[in-house]
């Protein structure tokens, strides 16, 4: 009697347990994105503080900013709009940059975001909510500076 | 010797107006897809922030591709993907491919058409650099440059190996890369 008991508590044990080890795996596998909008932004800066810092000490900026899951840091950037286009995806692209600096920052928007990239006007000092994706550099190879880039961005009104 | 004076400025100002004709390409709208197929199950995942240039002279070819900038259907995969153990994205946030198109004088910028162009090269991913030979497609169309190549890459040829865990069955040991991107002139 005392025997069966104990099986039958150990088979219920182990029944639980399955179910919760799937529901857990099943979670993980079909686990969101992390929801840039909705986060609280790790940094408020704006586009010529990150692009100086960035040039100034690449190795340190990306240990500062990225994250090695690639959840990196949630910037809110401001910069004055220098150019909006459009990438391969459909997604407005925002470039912001200040006369005189050598790079910029530039924010991908979303099919969600689009809309409010589109209001934006060249000249304009806005500020820009996005994750960022790489950092500022002159690449040798390309000959170029590199903006910063910020992803799944949105613009911020306060 | 008027004239030998007259015949070298012709040909300085030519040489100037010759390069100025061709002048740096750049690209800053890009599509790089990556995909991987395996009998579990195929993940692709798409890149819309790299930059790229091509010398129209020389024909050197350069793409300079953000790591983070991979997007996943599934947010694990692409924890996964940015991990320590598969592209360690934090500590190599770029991977870059530096080439030269070997057949730069069969492309016609200034005329509508597409070219096949011989790229021969270095690609560095993680950190590991590995020579590359590969074809691609240069369209030109009423100004504008397009470039377009497919080619495969074998992850261990990078130090990306996988030898347990979900991964290891799920993600091919050979992805196959698409590459897109629009040029203007610098």
């Amino acid at each position: 009697m005392k025997k069966k008991k104990i099986i039958r508590i150990g088979l219920i044990a182990v029944v639980a347990g399955i179910i919760i080890a799937g529901a857990v795996g099943f979670y993980m596998f079909n686990m969101p994105h992390r929801d840039v909008q909705s986060s609280k932004a790790d940094f408020i800066l704006n586009s010529s503080d990150i692009v100086a810092e960035y040039l100034g000490n690449k190795d340190a900026a990306n240990q500062k900013y990225l994250a090695a899951d690639g959840d990196s840091k949630i910037l809110e950037v401001s910069g004055i709009v220098n150019k909006i286009s459009e990438d391969f995806d459909g997604q407005k692209v925002v470039l912001l940059k200040s006369d005189g600096d050598k790079a910029g920052v530039i924010a991908a928007f979303t099919p969600e975001t689009n809309a409010n990239a589109e209001k934006l006007q060249v000249g304009e000092l806005v500020t820009v909510k996005g994750v960022i994706r790489a950092g500022a550099a002159y690449d040798s190879d390309l000959e170029l500076y590199e903006n910063v880039i910020l992803e799944k961005s949105d613009v911020v009104t306060k | 010797m008027k004239k030998l004076v007259l015949v070298v400025i012709a040909a300085v100002l030519f040489a100037g107006f010759s390069a100025n004709g061709q002048s740096k390409l750049v690209s800053s709208k890009s599509h790089i897809k990556f995909f991987s197929s395996t009998p579990a199950e195929d993940i692709e995942a798409n890149n819309t922030t790299s930059v790229s240039t091509i010398n129209p002279s020389t024909g050197e070819i350069v793409f300079s591709v953000p790591m983070q900038g991979f997007e996943f259907e599934k947010a694990l995969m692409q924890k996964h993907f940015n991990g320590e153990d598969f592209l360690n994205t934090k500590e190599f946030p770029k991977a870059k491919l530096t080439g030269k198109i070997l057949n730069i004088d069969k492309v016609n910028f200034s005329a509508d058409g597409t070219y096949d162009a011989h790229v021969e090269g270095e690609l560095t991913i993680k950190g590991v650099t590995k020579p590359v030979h590969e074809m691609g497609k240069i369209t030109v169309k009423g100004g504008k440059v397009d470039a377009n190549s497919k080619f495969n890459i074998t992850l261990a040829d990078y130090g990306i190996n996988f030898v347990k865990g979900k991964p290891a069955s799920n993600i091919a040991k050979t992805v196959e890369v698409t590459l897109q991107a629009e040029y203007a002139a610098e």
